[in-house]
């Protein structure tokens, strides 16, 4: 049964709200369900990043509860007012200075998800921490093909400096598998669909196939064994890049076993192969959405980051008659006009959002929608880009993780609540048990209240 | 006092803008206290001992007596400011400040007063609620401090420091895969782009190997294997297919399904073919038989009625038999025919099932004509040696093959025992019944993803000793030669030079160098370097608004890279002097860019070199490139242009602005005009910001005469470009001309800024305050050599960074 003919494309594509409705029976569950058929689908994860901060007076809504109003950026959301709450006055102390001085937009991104600060340093050991999602594909990871997936729309930056002092992996790499290491992102949605859904040993016999597989395992025993053999004789630094290397090793081994041990193959979605990175920026932000609705649907993977600009990002958005740069107009000291620009650029990421919430909303799944069974956060580290502060941030989190989310409310926490209490809830939410992340000190109570 | 372009004396000052960007960030403010005293008596090396062993020989010891700034000036602040909390008797956090009394106890615990410097520098410290230092006391803290901790004796052993192992960056790897298996189809194009660290992505601590990457390496090492190396059936040819079921039948037969015929007494299926050329042919026919009888249903295959040849059909319904003849056929019409020869049936036959044999004839094509495709210049390159036919040296010739391969790939002879596991890895693929040169691939593909081939790896003798400075191998050495010029792995002279130790010997070193420079690989230094140090790499990401600008196109885009990279490029081949950056009287031009600066006469898409007028031109600072990247989409901006200069021509990047202090970028909406200027000067009465802008500004404002994508203007809207300026140091000038001859006066800052980014690239790390001396001495031969582009390189090849390298610190 092919995963992928069970909603066809054309459904995904549609209109927001257009899908059929199926029910969700055995056979159309994704393969590795069928062994918990009783059980509801698995639930999902994804953090999305929008830089610079927000337009603050266009974002929070003057009121709580669920009764909340939909200031203009949150406007492109109101389909999906039951689906999201807004969380208002969560912190991230760790993207601040904290006495290392400036550089609020490399830390920002880095500290987002690991809520630990940045070692301030243009490379000899970086260090940020774990991230969020790295804890949980530690948990999750093992029942999908990937343990996750990381993609963006910006390449890491190309030469310079990237925010003052700081690396450049800070401000592009949201995502941190070890304290010293980022998990680089993918950017080319064609890449993503074929590191996703295209074997290159599809083409090939079962029996070519199996073999191909035991030659790769074996290549990589063998290159481990070098690693290993090779680490006693070097230094700390260099055996820190053997550690990397050897984790590596070891999560595609994981992956080629959990292929073996499942049958059938992943067959390739019904949706037309991406060419390449489109020139126009919304229409690759909506292509690295479908690919991440692809990957949630077939189960390929549950957990996901989406970094759609990198912090700091200067880039454009004539096409919505902004030619301005954001981060120079998002020090826009109190300037109306400018104001009024960034609400356009801030408008314009909710836009995209809502076309990815539409999506995982269109797919029935179980008793419910693909949506019903995501916990999507949706945010910046940096609250209002012209102040640089973190406290307060714009954070949105959307969908049902499964039954133990109750959305549609705006909820005002007390000052300085760290982001990480967020996060060690949604951890608890998938069965990670955890009682620290980053500066958490305790978890958010009342997200199922 | 306020020298805000530091004069040439100063030979510390990158090293202390070093010490501001390695994270220690400054309220500009206490920058102008710094310079206050740059120029007074800083502490000399006057050292009375004999030197320690390297590293502390690094830290100049300056005598704890009456000329000792830190006591007389420093200590009496400290104990007033910071002894409170941070004394022997009272350690918060930990920490003590007075334990250290004199400028060489300050150098000795290095890391903590670097701490100390940025805690002040950014106000943390002193609490906001205890005794605040004076704003003078403040500038005469930090700026002993800092000039203590930068002055480092060099007449002792170099500290050559030690670099992390280091991966392969994506050109490295597109480079290294090209010279080393002779494929050149940029398998790196699909891989995450690599971090950048010190303005470098080759920086051995910032590249991370997160399994995305692992996957793509596995996956490439398949793919380049496959390429590079042909397993299956070389022979290709057009092939064309007839179904029996509409080949002409001669005799009784009829349809079996799917095409097939069913040939059931003595017939003949046959076609005309048009033979588009002489040459070798196949003829295929796939059939199976119902037997009965004696014998095995024959097939006889016929061209022009003649017989080719006859075949038993011992194959039956399920397991059909693929019958093919081969033969040189020329060029023409033909007629080809399959028949049925041996027709048998006997109706009293006990089992029915054999009283009747027929032919089922399934499928019939003509394949050619045949040609034997070649193999690949690779698989020649890395199959050297085909084993016997019965396979006995099969071992053999797999350690031989590899023994060559693996010492390229890992820049080093391959071990014994790293050759056997190799040889036992190629044998498990044959004695699944692969070809040899199936496990050839295999074994490959594990060299390819190894972390010898993946990492360029260094070994000490002992790596946790910091006191073993060690020169390192000739292989690591040419290693790092032909990455740092070639981006790629030793050629075979290198390599051998290195085999037999001869690369160290007299001259050779230089002469390598000329060498490897004449080669069209020292390109990598244009694509790798170059555009790195001058940014404009980013030039992709530059997007003018295109109603301001609808003449800025990918041509003109292109154009504008094209320029400087020949611009550098000639500087480099030519040998030609490195202060031709900042002013020279030529630069490369095609058509469309030459319209675009307003030089006539330039005709075609080819690029020339061209004489410029002096007033508009010159240097790359009127590149269009450079100009473009420090840009804002809808306007220039006199600050980014004046930090681009500072970080990258001057070696002293300006501290960022403090938090809380918005940004001067955009300043306003408005075009450079007095109101500008006006609010500008609003902008330096706060004085976190004034001493700053006051460095980076002007030299901007110089370059208002180019617009936003460097086109030539004398008038914005209304208002005439007004692009003089008054630097700190009170020089003046009119226009870019005259700033530009304000630079080259600063031959020395920016040979030692350019000295700093050439050697962070060629070592892959970030530099230390250690490195001063390597590259005091780095800028004294090029000075020495009249500013030739070859000192340079020749000068950073012979240092001692380059050359050595030690056991790690405990604190690094």
């Amino acid at each position: 049964m092919n995963a992928y003919h069970r909603i066809p494309r054309r459904t995904v594509l549609k209109g927001l709200g257009t899908a059929i409705a199926l029910p969700w029976l055995e056979a159309m569950m994704p393969r590795t369900l069928r062994a918990e058929v009783s059980s509801s689908p698995p639930t999902r994860m994804a953090f999305i990043y929008a830089p610079n901060g927000k337009n603050m007076a266009d974002w929070t809504p003057a009121r709580t509860g669920t009764e909340f109003d939909l200031p203009a950026i949150l406007e492109p959301l109101k389909e999906f007012k039951d689906d999201f709450s807004v969380l208002s006055g969560l912190t991230l102390d760790k993207a601040r200075a904290n006495g290392d001085g400036p550089g609020d937009h490399a830390r920002s991104l880095a500290a987002f998800l690991t809520c630990c600060q940045p070692r301030k340093t243009h490379g000899a050991d970086i260090r940020a921490g774990i991230s969020v999602d790295q804890i949980a594909a530690q948990k999750m990871g093992q029942e999908s093909k990937f343990s996750s997936l990381e993609i963006g729309c910006d390449p890491s930056a190309q030469s310079g400096n990237c925010d003052s002092g700081y690396s450049c992996a800070y401000s592009s790499n949201i995502s941190w598998r070890g304290e010293s290491t980022p998990q680089a992102k993918e950017i080319n949605p064609r890449l993503v669909f074929e590191r996703l859904f295209l074997d290159p040993n599809q083409q090939a016999d079962q029996t070519e196939r199996v073999r191909r597989e035991r030659y790769r395992k074996s290549v990589l025993d063998f290159v481990a064994e070098d690693a290993k053999r090779l680490q006693n004789k070097l230094g700390v630094n260099d055996q820190r890049k053997l550690d990397e290397y050897l984790s590596s090793v070891r999560e595609i081994e994981q992956r080629i076993d959990r292929a073996q041990n499942s049958t059938p193959q992943y067959e390739i979605p019904d949706y037309p192969k991406p060419t390449g990175i489109p020139k126009d920026y919304q229409e690759h932000i909506r292509l690295m959405c479908d690919m991440m609705v692809l990957a949630f649907q077939a189960d390929v993977t549950r957990i996901s980051t989406f970094v759609l600009a990198n912090e700091g990002s200067n880039k454009s958005y004539r096409f919505i008659d902004v030619p301005e740069g954001h981060h120079d107009l998002s020090h826009h000291g109190n300037d109306e006009a400018k104001k009024a620009k960034i609400r356009k650029i801030n408008t314009f990421h909710t836009t995209q959002l809502a076309y990815l919430v539409g999506k995982l909303k269109g797919i029935r799944e179980g008793d419910g929608t693909l949506l019903d069974h995501c916990m999507l956060v949706y945010g910046s580290g940096i609250s209002d880009g012209n102040r640089h502060n973190h406290d307060d941030l714009p954070i949105l989190l959307i969908g049902r993780g499964n039954g133990t989310i109750r959305p549609g409310r705006h909820i005002q926490y007390p000052k300085e609540t760290p982001l990480a209490n967020l996060y060690l809830s949604m951890l608890e939410r998938i069965g990670v048990q955890t009682d620290k992340l980053g500066d958490s000190t305790g978890k958010l109570l009342d997200l199922d209240a | 006092m306020a020298i805000h372009l530091p004069p040439e004396s100063t030979r510390r000052r990158s090293i202390r803008a070093r010490i501001v960007a390695v994270g220690l960030p400054a309220l500009c403010l206490v920058t102008i206290g710094w310079f206050a005293f740059a120029g007074s008596d800083a502490p000399t090396s006057n050292r009375a001992e004999g030197a320690p062993a390297v590293p502390e020989a690094a830290a100049a010891p300056a005598e704890a007596g009456e000329d000792d700034l830190y006591r007389r000036d420093v200590a009496p602040l400290i104990a007033k400011y910071c002894s409170d909390c941070h004394s022997e008797r009272q350690q918060r956090a930990g920490l003590s400040l007075t334990k250290d009394a004199s400028s060489t106890a300050i150098q000795r615990n290095r890391k903590v007063w670097e701490s100390v410097v940025s805690m002040l520098r950014d106000g943390v410290m002193p609490p906001a609620d205890k005794p605040q230092p004076t704003d003078e006391e403040l500038a005469r803290m930090t700026g002993i401090l800092e000039e203590t901790l930068a002055n480092i004796d060099c007449t002792g052993g170099i500290d050559p420091g030690r670099v992390t192992i280091r991966r392969l960056n994506r050109a490295e790897y597109n480079n290294t895969i090209r010279d080393l298996v002779g494929v050149d189809f940029q398998p790196a194009e699909d891989f995450p782009s690599d971090d950048v660290g010190y303005g470098f992505d080759n920086i051995g601590d910032v590249l991370s190997l997160p399994p995305l990457l692992f996957e793509k390496y596995l996956a490439a090492a398949e793919k380049i294997t496959e390429a590079a190396i042909i397993t299956g059936d070389r022979q290709r040819g057009e092939i064309v297919k007839f179904e029996p079921r509409r080949m002409r039948r001669n005799g009784q037969g009829g349809d079996y399904g799917n095409g097939a015929v069913n040939l059931y007494s003595t017939a003949e299926l046959s076609v005309r073919h048009s033979f588009p050329k002489s040459g070798e042919y196949v003829l295929r026919v796939r059939a199976f038989g119902q037997q009965a009888g004696p014998e095995p249903a024959r097939m006889s295959l016929r061209l022009d009625g003649k017989e080719l040849q006859t075949f038993d059909v011992k194959a039956e319904e399920g397991d059909s038999q693929t019958c093919e003849h081969r033969l040189q056929i020329e060029q023409g019409r033909k007629r080809v025919a399959v028949a049925f020869v041996n027709d048998y049936y006997n109706p009293k036959h006990p089992d029915p099932k054999a009283r009747d044999r027929n032919l089922i004839v399934e499928h019939v094509e003509i394949q050619g004509p045949i040609e034997v495709v070649p193999l690949p210049e690779s698989h020649r390159r890395i199959i050297t040696r085909v084993p016997r036919e019965d396979g006995s040296d099969a071992d053999s010739c797999t350690r031989e093959i590899l023994r060559r391969f693996v010492t390229r790939a890992y820049r080093r002879p391959v071990t014994g025992e790293e050759l056997e596991r190799l040889v036992e890895l190629a044998a498990g693929v044959r004695s699944d019944g692969e070809s040899f040169e199936r496990g050839i691939q295999l074994a490959l593909q594990a060299v390819l993803v190894s972390p010898h081939f993946l990492f360029r790896i260094e070994t000490d003798r002992e790596p946790e000793n910091p006191a073993v400075v060690h020169e390192i191998s000739e292989y690591e050495l040419a290693t790092r030669l032909s990455y740092f010029l070639w981006s790629s792995l030793p050629d075979e002279e290198l390599f051998a030079l290195a085999d037999r130790g001869e690369l160290r010997q007299g001259e050779t070193l230089a002469r390598q160098v000329r060498r490897m420079l004449a080669d069209p690989k020292s390109r990598a230094l244009v694509d790798n370097f170059a555009s790195q140090w001058l940014q404009f790499r980013n030039l992709d990401q530059f997007s003018p608004d295109p109603k301001q600008f609808p003449d800025f196109d990918e041509a003109l885009r292109q154009a504008m890279r094209t320029e400087t990279e020949m611009f550098f490029t000639t500087i480099l081949r030519e040998d030609r002097s490195i202060l031709e950056f900042l002013d020279a009287d030529y630069t490369f031009v095609n058509e469309r860019l030459a319209r675009h600066y307003g030089i006539a006469d330039v005709r075609g898409d080819e690029f020339q070199r061209v004489n410029i007028d002096a007033n508009q031109r010159g240097g790359i600072l009127a590149h269009g490139s450079i100009l473009a990247i420090t840009s804002n989409p809808t306007r220039t901006s006199p600050v980014k242009r004046g930090k681009w200069v500072l970080d990258n021509l001057l070696g002293a990047p300006p501290p960022p602005p403090p938090p809380g202090v918005e940004e001067l970028s955009d300043e306003s909406e408005a075009a450079l005009t007095g109101t500008l200027r006006q609010r500008m000067e609003q902008h330096r009465a706060n004085p976190g910001c004034a001493s700053c802008h006051r460095q980076m500004d002007p030299l901007g404002f110089g370059l208002e005469n180019y617009d936003p994508i460097g086109a030539w203007r004398t008038r914005e809207g209304k208002f005439p470009i007004d692009s003089s300026g008054t630097l700190p140091s009170g020089e003046s000038f009119n226009g870019p001309r005259e700033l530009r001859a304000i630079l080259i006066g600063r031959k020395t800052e920016f040979t030692r800024c350019l000295t700093e980014k050439l050697l962070t690239y060629a070592l892959g790390r970030g530099l230390e305050y250690y490195d001063r001396c390597a590259v005091d001495r780095i800028v004294e031969a090029v000075a020495r050599n009249d500013y030739h582009m070859s000192a340079l390189i020749e000068g950073i090849v012979a240092s001692d960074p380059f050359q050595k390298r030690r056991g790690k610190r405990g604190d690094e």
